[in-house]
Formats: C-alpha cells, structure tokens, sequence
C-alpha cells in the first residue's frame, strides 16, 4: 500500500491547513527520531560492555554479561532463552515467575518497545514489501516537496571560503534561524501551493523542455536569472516554465547537463540553483560563488599511484539535521612526491552531484607521513531526504610547494543505500582507496542484460556479411533486416530509500546515421527492485551496413506517479564509432556491436554497465 | 542563508515562548524527547460525531460547541503517564508517553487521505454519535476500513459513543452498541465531550490495550522457541502463583 495521490485534490486552503499539519508532525518526528537513536546508541554501550567473543567463552565458564566466573555445582548460571548465552543470577531480568531474560535481551526487547519497532515489524506482516519506517505523512510532504522540489530546508549549507579546520559548521543566531524558518514555511505555503495546482499542466505544455535541448534552455534560465534579485519575484518566477524542468529533474542531472555545456563560467548556475535562491530571503547568495573551482578542480592535479586506505565513519544527527564524516586515519599511502619520499596528505570531501565550494570539505594538512591520523569531523547541514541524491565523495591528496596537489586516491559513498539508522554503519571502518574514474560524473548505476541478433532475411546464397561491413561497400537497403533486442533484466539499479522499489521500464532508441531515431519502449515492471522484462524490440528495416554507423541507446527509467517526469536511472550504448563524449564510454559496447552485426540470425547475450549521466543519451 | 529548517531546539523554542510567536508555544512544552513511548492514536468515524470536540476535550479538558469541520486529517498531543502493571498485578513502573492523537475528517471527499494515514496508528478511537442511528450502522463500514488499512488485522479499538449528554435525542440505545462491539470484541464506552464523562477513560482503556500489545510482541518473538513458557496472549490471567522468581 503506498501513497498513491497527493494533496492534488484539495482546495488551495485545504492544502495549506493539511500542509501545517504535515510539517508540525515532520517537527514531531524528528523529536522522536533523536530519541530513538540514542536509545540505540544506550544499547549498543550495553552490548559492548558486556561483550563476550567466542574464543572467550569457551576458555573459562563466566557470565556472557559480567564476566563473572560460573561454578560447575554452585552458581553455574543459566542459559538466556533469548541469546542462548550462559548467564550469572544477577545479570538476569524476570518477566514473570516463569520468564526471565538476560539484561541484554531484556534491554533489547525494551528497547524495541520504546522505538515503536514492534509496530514496523507486526505492520511488514500485513504489507510487506512497504517502506518500513516511513509514515504517511512523511512520504506525503516528500512527494510535495519533491514536487515542487522547494525544500523549507535548504539543502546545502551556506557558502563557506576554503577551510582547513575540521569545525566547518558555524552556529548561526539559533533564534534569527527559527524566525526564518517559520517564515519560510508561511512563504513556501503561500508562494507554492499555487504551484502545486499548475505543474500538470505545465509538464505537458513544454513537454519539449524534456528533451535535451541545451541552448534554448541557457537562454530561458538566464531570462529567469535576472529577474530573481527579489523576493517580490519568488512567485513568478517559480512559475515561469523553464524552471520547471529543473524542478522535476534532479540535482544529478542539472549537473550532467551543466558538464555537458563544458563548464563555461558565469553561463549557468551550478546544480541546485532554485533551492538554494528561493529561501535566502530574496537576496542571492552562494550560487555564483565557486564557479571557478568547480569546472578547473577536475584537471589541474598530478595524479600518484593510488594505495592505502582510509578509515572514516559517517553518522546523520537527526536532531540538527547535519551529517557527519568523521575521518579518522589513513594508511600505506603513497607517497605524493615519491622520489623525495615526501607526503602531506590532507582530506577533502564533496557531496556530490554538488562539486562547488559549497560542498567541499577539507581536513588539516598532516606532514610527512604516510599514515595520517586525522580524527577530524566534517559537518554538512543537509535535510535527510536529499542525501539520497548525493554521493559522497571523499579523497586523499598531498599538498605539495606553490600549491601543487597530488591526488592520493578516493572513495565514492552512495548515500542513497546507506543505512543512517543502523549502528553498525556508523562505526568506524577502513576502506580501500581508489584511482579517480574517468570522469566523476560517469557513475556507475548497474547492470543491464540484453540478447540480441541481427535479422536478416535468408538468401539463397550465403551472403558473407561481415566482409561486406568490413569493406562498407555494397549497400543492403534493397532487402533491409530487423534488429532483435530482448531486454532481459537489469541489476543493481539505484533504488531510492523512500520508494524500496521501482517501477521501471526501458527505452530504446536506434539512431541511424540519417538521424532517424526509431524507438521501442518495454512495459512498466512494478514494484521490483531487479526487473525482468523479457521484453523484445524489433528495429525494422535497417541493413548492417546502416547499423555499423549507428547506435543504439538503452535507457532505464522509473515511472513516475504524481504526473512527474520519469526518472531516469541509467543507460548504455551500444555503438562501433568511438563514443561521442568519453563520459559514454563503455569499453565493450563497440566490441559486443561488432560482433552483432557480424553474426546475423545469432542471439548473442550481452551484460552493458549502466550510466548514470544521463546527458548523453537518446531517448 | 540560514541553515537550519524546522527543528528549533530547546533554547530557540524557550525564546520563541518568550516572545509569544503564537504557534511554537503549544510545541514548546512539548518538543522535548523525553519521554519512554510514542503512542500514536487515531479517532474516525462520521463526520459530526464529535471526534474533534472528543479530543479537544481529552487534551485541553474545554469544549468547544462550535462545528469547525476538519480538513482532511490534524493532530493533537497529549503526555501522559502510564502505571504499567507488575507481573502479580502490583503496580509496576511509570513510563512517560507521548500521545500522538490523530484527528481524521469523516467526509467522503478525503477519504483516500484520511485512510492512508490509518497504516501509522498503533490504535483507535472509532466513534459515532449517540444522537444519530446513521453514524451507528457507519460503524460497520468504519471498521472493514480498518480491517484494511490499519496496519493488521486486528488492531486495537475502542468503540465510543459521544453525547451521551444529549440524552433526550438519543437514537442508539446502550444494549445496541454494547452488543456491536462484544462482536468486535472491543470495548464500548459512551462518552460527552460537552461534560468529559468517560473521555479520559475510554483514552486510557486503548493505550492500556496497546502497552500490553506491545509487551506481547517483544515477548513473543524473543522467546518463540520455548516449549511452554512466555505469556499466553491476552488469556494470560491464568494463575500467577506467588513463587519468587528463580533468579
Ligand atoms: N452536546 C454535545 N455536543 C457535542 C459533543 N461532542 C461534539 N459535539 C458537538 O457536535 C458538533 C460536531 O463535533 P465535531 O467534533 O466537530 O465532530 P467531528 O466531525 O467528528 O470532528 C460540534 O458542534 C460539537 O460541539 C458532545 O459530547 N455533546
Ligand atoms: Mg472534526
Ligand atoms: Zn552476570
Ligand atoms: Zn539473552
């Protein structure tokens, strides 16, 4: 049972009332959260304290609790029904004359009680398969927002100069804070509500805005950006229609279409921008800001080999809303100026998509060493629900003289998967570094199983094609084939915490070398988090020697309720020419076309990487 | 640009209180996170019978005679301290709990709302009025509601009565809706939200309801692989001997 409407359907009034309501339990929630967690965090003190590895236990008869040592006649303890661990009399809790716990068990119990996981677990039996955690109301202000993807917090904090010091976050005037927020809650119900009425209409209406027409998009957001010096233009300028796209639209892809665009500074806004105007209280902060370091940032290091690990824990403080990283060492680094021997490594984060000034963090710069302790705590101010965007980027770097960094090596968190409840993930781990990858905005989104075959129509004589593509002679358009393409499944796609599955389907879409696009789309799969399709496209009447100059794109999508645009959530190419943008490539897809085509009437089944950057796709 | 959102902590809220902003000062008593339980409830049924009037009463002790029909759903809060009862019956510890009591409009018009939030209620207060034989043959279709959106099959109800003041023009007798909810096997109270009668009881009959509840699931699932120990559901009044515990 999901939440299948929005506030659509009241009155403007009614949603403000509703609206009210839905943030004062927001408000509730996040009182009750903290609460939560550090009863979770009491609990697992408790555990550690009486902690008990297996090795011990079997060495000397003790208590699992206190460590007391246990009799063989007298005092020999007692097995907890509940962990199965001998326990002394003392560390033991009755329940009744008959029941008794250990103080563990008895404390985890309490514990389920008190955080209301019994309810979450009795509810997964009746509707299992549903968000567990999250209430109606959550999921209803996610989706308001989401729709008109104005978030009353805003999502990044603000601008801050380059740091070095580990406390990046400064505390502002807590009761000027408060007053805004109230504020912007009364702007935001006033200015937004009317919009929410609009957006079907509009995503309709410029459904063309959809396609990836770049130029014509620049000129319309900076029309927009002139004019949004004030708060009197909140309103209209929300409702202007360009920005709409961006309002549906993620963070991730205003970013890929802002790599797209080559970085030109000062041309465009970085990723985010409305969310982060909108509420400054009419005056424009922090967007322009760190143009300049966001597009050089990329190209202006050395790179050294990449070893070593890191060891970091990332834990989100519900309460004030501000996720924390703290880095605490690394090690077996190497060294950023090997034949001096010489390394200062220091640690820089970012939140990505966000590659501006804004989200970047950085810890001190720890001298000659290669295995540098930290024990330093980066702090982003960040509503919850937008982590699920982001992706945590945290690299190692050696400063060496006139400014002169080496990049050490990285690793890339997806902060969608993570789970911020679980205790276990907020502890301190290692992990291993890695090299940079091509590009940062090409990520990873799973894997996608495809079965193919060229189709062409049996000839009395065995035409040999593959010499025929070779040469790239003789023209078979006389008798032009089919390209089959069953889709078969997709793996390891990027789910959404607040969904938990996906309704996706996929796109092709065949580019030929006149431009003619011909595409297929598969039916919506519900509800499955690793879809299988099974579903065929035939490409009719293309020849191979058409195919060899063509390209097919595959694109994986989310359907999206509430009349939104859909999401995407990967694609891959399948091409022989060099791809058109290195962030396309995919090494294999030429190999895999290749032999496609030089195999007629073969299924052949192939495994594509997905993509995320969604810019570079046909769809 | 400010930074933090809707989370005012303590201090912003003692100060918000001082300079009486209107609508942070009922929440600034309340938004601290001490407390042991977060009990939310919810109260439904036809529009008019005096569910918001009913909680009015139970949280503020005032009535309101006025009819100010409600938007789709709203929320009032309560702390309140809950005796649970030791394992002989002696009174055990007190736990402080947070009632989160949930008010839905009865109007078909946020139906699709109002049932979607009942998936989050731990229990409910499901109501009709005494005054009118329609809200009472509602109840019937209030409780398949429940049965299939509440979040199982069998959830804590209370079944209420309200205006119970207004004797004269009652339409539904005590025997009716006692037999109704014997059926259910609920209990059944009939309540004024003009005179309080009964309000705080039939309250605090359904968190009684649900504090044993969820002792039971924590019970139920930590010792499910014992032969013959553990409670015994709700039948669980069998004998408690006065053996001292084994430990
Ligand atoms: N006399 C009397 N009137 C009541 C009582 N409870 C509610 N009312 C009145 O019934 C009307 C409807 O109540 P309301 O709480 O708005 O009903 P709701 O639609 O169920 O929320 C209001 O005018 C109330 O004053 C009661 O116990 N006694
Ligand atoms: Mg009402
Ligand atoms: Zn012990
Ligand atoms: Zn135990």
């Amino acid at each position: 049972m999901t939440v299948e409407f929005n506030l659509n359907f009241l009155k403007e009034l009614e949603q403000e009332t509703v609206l009210e309501v839905l943030y004062r339990d927001q408000m509730l929630r996040k009182v009750d959260e903290e609460r939560i967690r550090k009863l979770k965090t009491q609990l697992q003190q408790l555990r550690w304290k009486g902690a008990k590895n297996a090795s011990h236990e079997y060495q000397e008869r003790s208590c699992a609790r206190c460590q007391k040592s246990l009799g063989l006649v007298m005092n020999r303890g007692a097995v907890c029904n509940g962990c199965s661990h001998r326990v002394c009399s003392e560390c033991r809790i009755c329940l009744n004359p008959y029941l008794w716990k250990c103080t563990i068990c008895y404390a985890h119990g309490a514990m389920k009680v008190k955080t209301g996981e019994w309810f979450f677990e009795e509810r997964a039996k009746k509707f299992p398969g549903e968000g567990r955690c999250e209430t109606t109301g959550a999921k209803l202000l996610k989706s308001y927002q989401k729709l008109s993807k104005i978030s009353v917090v805003p999502p990044t904090p603000p601008p801050f100069t380059e740091s070095t010091a580990g406390k990046n976050t400064t505390e502002l005037d807590q009761a000027k804070t408060f007053n805004k927020s109230v504020e912007n809650l009364f702007l935001s119900l006033a200015t937004h509500i009317r919009k929410i009425s609009k957006s079907h209409d509009d995503v309709t209406a410029d459904k063309s805005l959809l396609t990836t027409d770049y130029g014509q998009d620049a000129n319309r957001r900076r029309e927009r950006r002139s004019q949004s010096d004030t708060a009197i233009n909140i309103a209209s300028r929300i409702q202007n229609a360009p920005s709409l796209q961006q309002l549906i639209i993620g963070t991730r892809d205003n970013n890929a279409i802002f790599t797209k665009k080559g970085c030109r500074p000062g041309e465009d806004l970085p990723s985010s921008p409305l969310s982060d105007v909108v509420f400054s209280g009419g005056v424009k902060h922090g967007s322009l800001f760190s143009l300049n370091s966001t597009c050089t940032e990329a190209d202006n290091f050395d790179k050294a080999n990449v070893t070593g690990e890191i060891e970091f824990a990332l834990s989100y403080i519900f309460k004030t809303c501000t996720l924390e990283v703290c880095i605490n060492a690394c090690k077996n680094l190497f060294y950023g100026e090997e034949k001096k021997k010489k390394c200062n490594p220091y640690v820089k984060t970012y939140l990505l998509p966000d590659k501006t000034a804004r989200s970047k963090r950085k810890t001190v710069v720890r001298k000659g060493t290669v295995d540098p302790a930290f024990h330093e705590t980066l702090k982003y101010k960040i509503d919850y629900s937008q982590l699920e965007t982001r992706q945590l980027q945290i690299s190692v770097w050696h400063a060496g003289v006139f400014k002169n960094r080496v990049f050490l090596g990285e690793v890339l968190i997806p902060l969608s998967s993570w789970n911020f409840e679980d205790n276990s993930m907020q502890s301190y781990n290692w992990y291993q570094l890695k090299a940079k990858s091509e590009d940062n905005q090409v990520q990873y989104s799973g894997e996608l199983l495809v079965r193919a075959k060229m189709c062409l129509p049996s000839q009395p004589e065995k035409f040999r094609y593959e010499e025929h593509m070779m040469e790239g002679t003789e023209d078979q358009a006389a008798h032009g084939g089919q390209l089959h393409l069953v889709v078969l499944e997709a793996k390891n796609l990027p789910v959404l915490r607040s969904v938990g599955s996906l309704n996706s389907f996929v796109k092709g879409c065949l580019v030929l070398p006149d431009q003619r696009e011909l595409k297929q789309k598969s039916p919506v799969l519900r509800k499955e988090t690793c879809p299988r399709w099974k579903h065929l496209f035939v490409f009719d009447g293309v020849t191979p020697s058409q195919l060899q100059w063509a390209y097919l794109d595959l694109t994986i999508w989310n359907e999206a309720s509430f009349g939104l645009s859909d999401r995407f959530l990967g694609g891959a190419r399948l091409s022989t020419k060099e791809p058109i943008s290195s962030t396309a490539s995919n090494p294999q897809a030429k190999v895999l076309w290749q032999r496609i085509l030089s195999r007629p009437n073969t299924w052949m089944d192939i495994t594509l990487s997905l993509q995320s950057n969604k810019g570079v796709f046909t769809f | 640009m400010q930074s933090s959102g809707l989370q005012p902590d303590s201090a912003v809220l003692a100060w918000a209180a001082q300079k009486f902003i209107p609508w942070s000062i009922k929440i600034s008593t309340m938004t601290d996170g001490d407390y042991d339980y977060l009990i939310k409830l919810l109260a439904l049924g036809d529009s008019g019978v005096g569910k918001t009037t009913f909680l009015y009463r139970y949280t503020d002790n005032k009535f309101n005679p006025k009819f100010i029909t409600t938007v789709g759903i709203d929320f009032r809060e309560k702390r309140v301290v809950y005796n649970s009862r030791g394992p002989n019956g002696s009174s055990g510890k007190a736990f402080k709990v947070h009632l989160q009591l949930w008010d839905t409009a009865g109007q078909e018009r946020f139906r699709s709302l109002t049932t979607a939030f009942f998936r989050d209620a731990m229990g409910f207060l499901l109501m009709f009025d005494l005054t009118s034989q329609q809200s009472f043959l509602n109840v019937r279709n209030w409780m398949s509601q429940l049965q299939a959106n509440a979040y199982c099959e069998n959830p804590d109800i209370v079944l209420i009565g309200n205006k119970a003041d207004l004797s004269d023009q009652r339409e539904v007798n005590e025997r009716q809706a006692k037999d109704l909810a014997d059926k259910y096997g609920i209990p059944y109270f009939e309540t004024s939200a003009a005179t309080g009668q009964n309000v705080e009881k039939s309250v605090d009959t359904l968190l009684d309801l649900i504090m044993k509840r969820m002792e039971q699931c924590v019970d139920k699932t930590q010792v499910s692989d014992t032969a013959n120990g553990g409670s015994s559901g709700k039948l669980e009044s069998a004998k408690p001997e006065d053996r001292k515990c084994a430990c």
